[in-house]
């Protein structure tokens, strides 16, 4: 089997799913089933006796084989997202934490300073450090090096559907890497997704290209055969590209050809 | 009657209350919540004997949808 290895975990999917901006908690559960994700991120909210709905660590602890991820969205330093990782382990009880600092709300891009001292702290504490980051080769070294379960650069802005901007910083990181590399943000499509496994990514983290397509649990579903597909394509090794044509078909001995 | 900050609004206690008997007030069974009280994580073991002070700032968190 090819199993995704992050830590001491083993997962079959290598889809990972969000579970932000579904219409309502029975559909997001629907698009997690479908899409066969074994890790899904949640994100720490202040309980509302109003909003008792939100609170999705029942309903998604419910779903066999389900490990949840928990984010640290909403952090804007690095020790905001250190406070968040330990009261989430609190709740999830698991070790995952996808360390997410963007301090600016406009373009949501990681800090990669604030970034690098929390998982340099949390990776140290036993975390399983997963860190959204900007495609940044050297930073992505710097924090396998401190010891990082994995590596989330984005493909381009957190819910811009702006697909693999990053594409050419991303092989970069996937060639030098030595632990996972997840693509984290801005698929909008299941091409995209299995173009990203075919380069090489151990995984894709995908949200709202699901969570607000017509519907949730067929677009799920099909990011996850796109994501099989690409991994299957990976493995079986891509041919290689020619600036001219080879031809596929004997262009010699042709019917009425001269001998 | 004390008051204590609630997820940032102002609540009032009576004296002696424990974490337990806030989540009580507030409706929650404490399962699938994190409690914070002045920046210290309050285990679950700990909500029954945590008695609450004057002026506390308490976070009571849950897990909602995040990608």
């Amino acid at each position: 089997m090819d199993f995704l290895q992050l830590g001491s975990y083993t997962f079959s999917s290598r889809l990972i799913l969000g579970t932000g901006k579904f219409s309502n908690t029975t559909v997001m559960l629907e698009a997690v089933k479908a899409s066969g994700a074994q890790l899904v991120t949640v994100a720490l909210r202040r309980f509302n006796r109003d909003q008792l709905a939100d609170d999705l660590f029942s309903p998604l602890k419910a779903l066999p084989g389900v490990t949840l991820m928990p984010n640290t969205s909403g952090a804007s330093t690095g020790a905001e997202a250190v406070r968040a990782a330990h009261i989430a382990r609190e709740l999830s009880g698991s070790s995952f934490i996808k360390v997410e600092i963007h301090p600016n709300p406009q373009h949501l891009m990681p800090d990669p300073i604030e970034t690098y001292e929390a998982c340099r702290i949390l990776a140290r504490e036993g975390f399983l450090v997963m860190p959204y980051i900007s495609a940044d080769p050297v930073l992505a070294k710097r924090l396998e090096e401190v010891g990082c379960a994995s590596v989330m650069p984005l493909g381009s802005a957190i819910g811009s559907g702006q697909g693999l901007a990053t594409a050419e910083m991303l092989n970069l990181i996937i060639r030098e890497s030595n632990i996972p590399v997840i693509v984290d943000a801005g698929l909008r499509s299941p091409s995209e997704a299995a173009l990203a496994m075919e380069m090489g990514c151990a995984a894709v983290l995908v949200n709202s290209a699901v969570a607000v397509s017509e519907n949730p649990p067929e677009m799920a579903e099909a990011f996850s055969e796109a994501v099989a597909a690409g991994r299957k394509a990976f493995k079986a090794g891509l041919m290689p590209k020619s600036s001219s044509a080879i031809a596929t078909s004997p262009l010699t001995a042709f019917l009425g050809a001269n001998p | 009657m004390i008051t204590i900050e609630l997820n940032g609004k102002q609540q009032t206690l009576p004296p002696g209350s424990a974490i337990n008997d806030l989540l009580s007030i507030i409706g929650s069974d404490g399962n699938t919540v994190a409690i914070v009280v002045n920046d210290r994580i309050i285990r679950p073991d700990k909500r029954s004997t945590h008695l609450l002070q004057d002026a506390d700032r308490v976070e009571i968190l849950v897990f909602a949808g995040g990608g």
